[in-house]
């Protein structure tokens, strides 16, 4: 049962661009599972409701707390003040990596908002000293993985007509967890290679070995 | 059943795993102000100079979140034209190097000890101050550019003339009888043009001239109509392996065989020999068949043949490398090769005008080995008080027997600039960490361009690894400001002294852009051609003669081959080299002895048994790899391996030094070492347990007809149709 429910619903195909290529038999197929999901999502609280044509990964995890230089809030950019993770994390859409912003992009805020906290006096000093911050990493995989942001990115939000580009921030907690919720981030998530490919079992994401490890 | 297993697979890619859970273990740093274009994870190309061998081929090296990744050829440059090759590849091991040094070291006792700028800088003021120009020398390899210029800048604020330029792999004899007999050392070779190559042991694809050049050259040679391919060699190269007709030589009889093929021209085929000197009309005349085929042990058949080729292919092009030139009558040798061309009539056909590179205080300085001896000899003589030596390891290149080790001793304050520890920093008294060639600014012209005038540019890939290396230049122009402050206080560093030149560049070269635009125009491109002067060829025989006893020996001779890979052993700490099976033999790791199935069967060994190789100057010991492309009288020890133990972790204990037992035989003409004219005794020694770890099993296809043939005559027979001879 498990493994049915993360089948992809038939709209999830059709509007990946792939509606063409159903046969009868797989619009069957997906009827049916439409179906089933309707029925699963009364007892399932797994279909997150802000990320349309999409499953999100199941997995839980709770890694340590690590210290970062300076104690960056999430909770205050991301949730109080509503700005969107791309905005800071601007590479995530263009590159494998989503990219530390640089500290040039902080003190272009922080020059004149909230210069009398310690935090950001902390910041002002390393961008006086012409130094970035050594953040510690926190998400990673190994190196035999090759993962990109890019293209997850173009899957749940480039692609993906009926996601707000507001709610990016759902579409960035399969993996990171309610990083607007925290103040630096911790690991939340498993990040295993189960975690992966269950969910690309259930979004229709490529299964080939070497997609991932090439 | 089925269910529980697709279970288990889950539940083990779910298992936490080590390199997932390092949390906060690595430090993730942002750019501070990133370039506009800079994406993390997102490559950058920029452009630069390979600094493995002199060839000056131009480079794109990417790079990514502040480090260089990837080397490339450059497509703009005329040279390599996108193409680069191992050495070029291995250029990043050279970069990210563990046995780099990292800091100045100077002389305590018996040993160097790490020290601080001030101290190295301190200690060569203090020796310097008061030198008389005659006192002082600098050493390098092949220099040019802006380097050069601020190099001979340094010797003139001292008042010093002693610029001693040493490459082992040099093209000096070539350039020396071109310049002799073409009057131009430098002439463009038109293998395109050509529809036929004979080259005496020019190995244009491996190590002679600029080999990524002629590689493309030689593919536009062999499409249609197809070029024939004829080399003539002691042991096989790189290039005689593409050969269409391989010849080997007996070393020091390639002149004779060009005399030879000569004759055969004149006399059978009525090409003019006028325009000759009438000395050396005469030495053609008499190297008849008979007399050639004595002189060279080559059949008379495959003497007329090639001699007919040469005729029906037309033009062609005949080429002298090293070991043609190697020898007490090297010069007699090239001149013969070089006397073919004429009677063929090649020249401004397939040999024409390089010109002349225009700022001649940047042109191209080529080494030889004619410095390495001249500079031994003025150290046995105690002319030297203070050397600086740079890009050159003489100690290793040096045969023993010019005795330069212990000549060494006599010069009281020696200077090296290097990127590793090596034999001659083992002896300097202060030595200077050099930053790598992807950290460093510099301009080169390429020693052999086709036509044009191109300053290829150099400039950093990445921000130094180490923060007490110092660029060539910046130490050049440090050095300077210290004996001529008022002439270069305007330069903060090297990169201010080179921007400044490309602000004073003549405009013409500038296309009307702004001086800013122009620099970043230059550095995008990599390059830029300020053209060269016309220098027509004017052909002027010289006379020569050509000795006929070779002093007969029954010994062997030893053929201290180079490969482009280690190049002449600069390159035997790059493990990707020491991985890359040799073209050849296929050995990986090691060094081997190329030896003639008949000769080993006379000397009662089969491959990978220890042979002594003896010669008057001394012996090493290698294992042998049986080859049938070798003159049965030659044993062939490839160059680079038998370092110090100093050098590196990856060249230590490795292999023999060919050079190092090599006589101390000069051509006579020019002074440049005979490096292919030492007699050895070889010998069977004992065998140790060390094997010789060779890539490919087997010589032969046993029956698997991996490349099928079938004679011309067969095919004639059986398939019909003309088959191109």
């Amino acid at each position: 049962m498990s493994v049915l429910q993360h089948l992809p619903p038939g709209r999830f195909i059709e509007a990946a661009g792939r509606g063409s290529r159903q046969t009868k038999h797989t619009v069957q197929v997906s009827f049916i599972v439409m179906l089933l999901m309707a029925t699963m999502a009364l007892f399932s609280a797994n279909v997150n409701a802000d990320v349309p044509n999409a499953v999100p990964p199941e997995g839980e995890y709770s890694g340590i707390h690590v210290e970062q230089p300076i104690e960056f809030p999430h909770d205050i950019h991301a949730d109080v003040n509503e700005i969107n993770c791309m905005y800071c994390h601007t590479y995530a859409r263009r590159s494998k990596v989503a990219g530390i912003p640089p500290t040039s992009k902080c003190m272009g805020c922080h020059s004149i908002i909230a210069t009398d906290k310690p935090r950001i006096q902390k910041l002002t000093e390393y961008w006086e000293n012409k130094e970035s911050p050594k953040w510690k990493k926190v998400h990673d995989v190994p190196d035999f993985v090759h993962f990109t942001h890019e293209k997850h990115i173009k899957r749940f939000v480039i692609d993906n007509e009926d996601l707000q580009v507001e709610n990016v921030s759902e579409v960035c907690a399969f993996c990171h967890g309610e990083v607007k919720k925290m103040t630096v981030a911790d690991k939340v998530k498993p990040l295993t290679m189960g975690f992966c490919q269950r969910c690309h079992q259930a979004n229709d994401g490529p299964s080939d070995c070497w997609h991932c490890h090439k | 059943m089925g269910w529980g297993g697709v279970g288990a697979t889950l539940v083990g890619c779910d298992m936490p795993s080590t390199v997932t859970l390092e949390e906060g273990k690595e430090e993730v740093v942002s750019y501070l102000v990133p370039e506009e274009f800079v994406i993390p994870g997102v490559g950058v190309w920029y452009a630069s100079t390979c600094r493995q061998c002199p060839s000056g081929c131009g480079i794109h090296g990417r790079v990514r979140e502040g480090r260089v990744l990837k080397l490339e050829g450059n497509p703009e440059s005329s040279i390599n034209k996108g193409r680069l090759c191992q050495m070029g590849q291995a250029g990043l091991q050279a970069h990210y190097n563990p046995d780099r040094i990292s800091k100045p070291q100077i002389r305590r006792g018996s040993s160097l000890v790490d020290a601080t700028w001030e101290e190295a800088y301190g200690l060569i003021a203090e020796k310097t101050a008061n030198i008389s120009g005659s006192k002082f020398a600098w050493m390098t390899g092949s220099v040019s550019g802006h380097q050069s210029v601020l190099l001979q800048a340094h010797l003139e604020s001292i008042g010093s003339g002693n610029h001693f330029v040493h490459e082992t792999i040099n093209n000096a004899i070539w350039a020396k009888v071109s310049e002799d007999m073409l009057g131009d050392s430098n002439p463009r070779i038109r293998l395109d043009k050509a529809q036929s190559v004979l080259s005496f042991g020019a190995d244009f694809l491996g190590t002679w001239g600029s080999p990524l050049h002629f590689s493309t050259e030689y593919a536009k040679f062999r499409t249609s109509p197809r070029g024939t391919l004829i080399q003539v060699e002691p042991n096989m190269t790189l290039t005689g392996a593409n050969a269409d007709l391989w010849v080997a030589s007996k070393p020091g009889t390639e002149g004779a065989l060009a005399l030879g093929i000569a004759n055969q021209l004149v006399s059978k085929h009525s090409l003019s020999m006028s325009g000759l000197p009438s000395s050396v009309q005469s030495l053609i005349r008499s190297y008849t068949m008979d007399e050639t085929v004595t002189a060279t042990g080559v059949d008379a058949d495959r003497i007329a043949d090639i001699a007919s080729t040469l005729k029906r292919r037309s033009p062609s092009v005949v080429l002298a490398g090293a070991s043609a030139q190697g020898h007490e009558h090297g010069y007699q040798c090239v001149a013969a090769a070089m006397v073919l061309n004429i009677i063929l009539g090649n020249i401004g056909e397939t040999i024409e005008s390089n010109g002349e590179f225009a700022y001649a205080s940047m042109a191209p300085v080529s080494g030889n080995t004619q410095s390495l001896v001249a500079f031994s000899q003025a150290a046995a003589d105690k002319r030297f008080d203070v050397v600086f030596f740079s890009g050159v390891n003489p100690v290793y290149t040096a045969p023993k027997s010019l005795g330069l080790q212990e000549n060494m001793a006599n010069i009281p304050f020696k200077v090296v600039f290097s990127h590793f520890n090596d034999e001659t920093t083992a002896m300097a008294d202060v030595v200077l960490p050099l930053a790598s060639g992807e950290e460093d600014w510099g301009t080169h012209v390429a020693p052999y361009q086709a036509g044009v005038g191109e300053i290829s540019i150099q400039q950093p890939l990445m921000e130094p690894l180490s923060k007490d290396t110092r660029g060539f230049g910046d130490i050049l122009l440090t050095l300077l400001k210290k004996r001529k402050e008022s002439a270069y206080e305007g330069f903060a560093d090297y990169y201010a002294y080179l921007r400044n030149a490309f602000s004073t560049i003549p405009a013409e070269h500038k296309n009307g852009a702004s001086d800013d635009q122009f620099w970043a125009d230059v550095l995008s491109a990599g390059l830029i051609d300020v053209g060269v002067t016309d220098k027509p060829l004017n052909v002027t025989a010289v006379e020569f003669n050509m000795p006929k006893e070779l002093g007969n020996s029954s010994d062997m001779v030893l053929a201290p081959s180079a490969r482009l890979g280690f190049w002449d052993g600069r390159h035997a700490n790059l493990p990707w080299l020491q991985e890359a099976p040799d073209q050849i033999s296929k050995v990986v790791w090691d060094s081997w002895a190329e030896l003639h199935p008949s000769t080993a069967k006379k000397i009662g060994v089969k491959e990978g048994d220890m042979v002594k190789i003896a010669s008057a100057s001394g012996e090493i010991n290698v294992k042998v790899y049986i080859y049938k492309g070798v003159h049965p009288d030659v044993i062939a020890v490839p160059l680079g391996q038998g370092h110090d133990a100093g050098f590196s972790r990856y060249a230590k204990d490795r292999g023999v030094n060919s050079l190092s037992i090599l006589d101390p035989k000069v051509d006579k003409m020019t002074g440049e070492l005979a490096l292919y004219s030492t007699n050895v005794k070889v010998t069977k020694a004992a065998k140790t347990d060390d094997v010789l770890v060779r890539f490919g099993g087997s010589e032969t296809q046993i029956g698997r007809k991996l490349v099928s043939t079938v004679s011309a005559d067969v095919y004639e027979r059986t398939e019909g149709g003309d088959h191109v001879a």
